[in-house]
């Protein structure tokens, strides 16, 4: 567990962060949200200390950070900034191997996690190794970039816009296999990015800041979305919030209704598929209707009116 | 061809002034390799420092050679220690520009992602920034070599025992040849080109993955 209290970064006359607290729960992925200059990165590199609270404490798992030593700190917590900062003189291996030759781990066991990181993040060790950044595509970058991070195995991942220089498409896609590490990983990640579509699917809980890094709410994605504290959250999620919120809720949860005379509608939708998946399909049905299927079960029928109360 | 032949007749003293020579460039250069690595990478660090140490080294390159030579072996006494002394100053300029250039040249994103895994400053310096400054400050290195053969010709005025001694002898002597002027001056030459062509080979080695540098 991370925990800010009543942290603040001042320069000169400007706040960056004001009086920040703040529980990151380990295992969870906490992102830090809000509109460019508001504190995000200050408020993450904190953490590892590379900027230097003006007052208040951080302490992870109950310990102050100031502290610690602070290279042993850095080791112990992976970082992956805002424009990659891949080594352009290191081949893809050697900067996966970095923290783990800092800490002083022998050739045979880097060699081996190395390996292991490649095909976690999805390139094949024997194509991609050898090769410099200069080689590799923007999204694979940003993958030997979460590779590097996870060097060492740390428990605490810090990811500054990781996915921030991405087309859409490919951004997505390495959303959804950061979300596929994380089921099996289970870190303490905390994700920096000034995108509310990105923080509302990656994050299991949302810290959305204001210009000098004021904390204007910090609840999951469902809940924010559903109940803004304030109109700056509202006007930062934007608009179709409602709608945007069924992209997050499962299918599986609503409130089902039995199957009536008419028979099951031939229209169906799966029961992980999200209640916006799900409108669409009943919006495209001739009865408005849809049929529910968990693989070959029938669960039941959704309808408008099921997927309206299951959104309140 | 007379220059040829002159060289070749002339070979017992061309020869160890030759040798002679290469010993006192590369004496200088490695003093002024070390220093100026040194002082680049403190002028990189603060702008204060990086306008002091710029001025100094680029006044002592407008003092004339021999002037120098003349002055230090005052201090040194004659012959080669001198012209030593000397071309570590000439040559610290391109080196200490280069350096600084060099390492502040190197993408503030990729220190900073190497503090955050926890390098040390030294280590940042060692592993990332010097490796990625290298075929900049081999640029500069270069640059400095090629300069410094040429000039070491003249520490023949205060005793050195190098190239410039055939060219000293023909310029005072009124039966002085123009192949012996160039009896000096082309191995001197040529002294110039291997350096140089052996530092480019070096500057893209150590390039990888990096902007190449122009050298010259
Ligand atoms: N070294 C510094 N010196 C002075 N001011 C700074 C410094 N670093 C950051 N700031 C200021 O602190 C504020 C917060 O900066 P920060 O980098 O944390 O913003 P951010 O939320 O990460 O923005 P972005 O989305 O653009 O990356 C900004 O107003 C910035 O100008
Ligand atoms: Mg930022």
């Amino acid at each position: 567990m991370i925990t800010f209290d009543r942290v603040s970064k001042r320069y000169g006359r400007v706040t960056a962060v004001g009086e920040l607290s703040l529980e990151i729960a380990s295992g969870e992925i906490v992102v830090l949200a809000g509109p460019s200059g508001c504190g995000k990165t200050t408020s993450l590199t904190m953490i590892n200390r590379l900027v230097e609270p003006s007052s208040g404490t951080i302490s992870i798992d109950g310990r102050d950070t100031a502290g610690m030593d602070v290279n042993a700190l850095r080791r112990s917590i992976g970082y992956v900034i805002q424009q990659v900062g891949l080594f352009p003189h290191q081949t893809v291996a050697e900067n996966i191997a970095t923290v783990p030759r800092l800490a002083g781990w022998n050739r045979r066991r880097i060699a081996a996690r190395v390996e292991e990181l490649l095909e976690m993040v999805g390139l094949p060790p024997v194509e991609y190794g050898r090769r410099l950044p200069a080689e590799l595509s923007g999204g694979e970058r940003q993958r030997v970039g979460v590779a590097r991070a996870l060097g060492a195995d740390p428990e605490i991942l810090l990811m500054d816009e990781p996915f921030g220089a991405i087309d859409p498409v490919v951004r997505v896609r390495l959303q959804n296999e950061l979300l596929r590490l994380q089921k099996v990983l289970h870190k303490t990640i905390v994700f920096v990015t000034h995108d509310i579509d990105e923080a509302v699917r990656i994050g299991d809980r949302v810290a959305l800041l204001s210009q000098g890094g004021v904390l204007e709410q910090y609840a999951r994605p469902v809940e924010l979305l559903a109940h803004p504290a304030s109109p700056f959250v509202a006007q930062f999620l934007g608009e179709g919030r409602m709608v945007r919120r069924l992209a997050l809720l499962r299918v599986r949860d609503a409130h089902l209704a039995e199957p009536n005379g008419s028979g099951l509608p031939a229209e169906t939708v799966g029961a992980d598929a999200s209640l916006r998946d799900a409108l669409d399909a009943v919006l495209r049905a001739e009865s408005g209707r849809v049929t529910v299927r968990d693989a070959d079960t029938v669960l039941g029928v959704i309808d408008s009116e099921s997927i309206r109360e299951a959104s309140r | 061809m007379s220059i040829i032949t002159y060289i070749v007749d002339n070979w017992g003293t061309l020869g160890p002034q030759a040798v002679t020579h290469i010993e006192i460039v590369a004496m200088s250069m490695a003093a002024a390799a070390l220093i100026g690595l040194i002082l680049g990478v403190f002028a990189a660090r603060s702008e204060r420092f990086s306008t002091l140490i710029l001025g100094v080294t680029s006044t002592l390159l407008t003092v004339p050679s021999f002037a120098l030579f003349g002055l230090l072996s005052i201090w040194v006494g004659l012959g080669n220690p001198p012209v030593i002394v000397g071309l570590v100053l000439y040559a610290l300029l391109p080196v200490v520009r280069n350096t600084a250039t060099g390492i502040r040249a190197v993408d503030p994103a990729v220190t900073d992602a190497a503090r955050g895994m926890g390098m040390s400053p030294i280590q940042v310096l060692a592993r990332v920034e010097m490796p990625l400054a290298a075929p900049a400050i081999l640029g500069g290195l270069r640059q400095a070599t090629v300069m410094v053969v040429a000039i070491a010709t003249v520490g023949a005025t205060v005793g050195a025992d190098d190239l410039g001694q055939p060219i000293l002898e023909a310029l005072g002597r009124s039966s002085g040849t123009l192949a012996q002027v160039l009896a000096g001056v082309i191995p001197v030459a040529l002294i110039g080109l291997t350096a140089d062509l052996i530092l480019a080979g070096v500057q893209r080695a150590l390039s990888r993955g990096t902007a190449r540098e122009a050298g010259g």
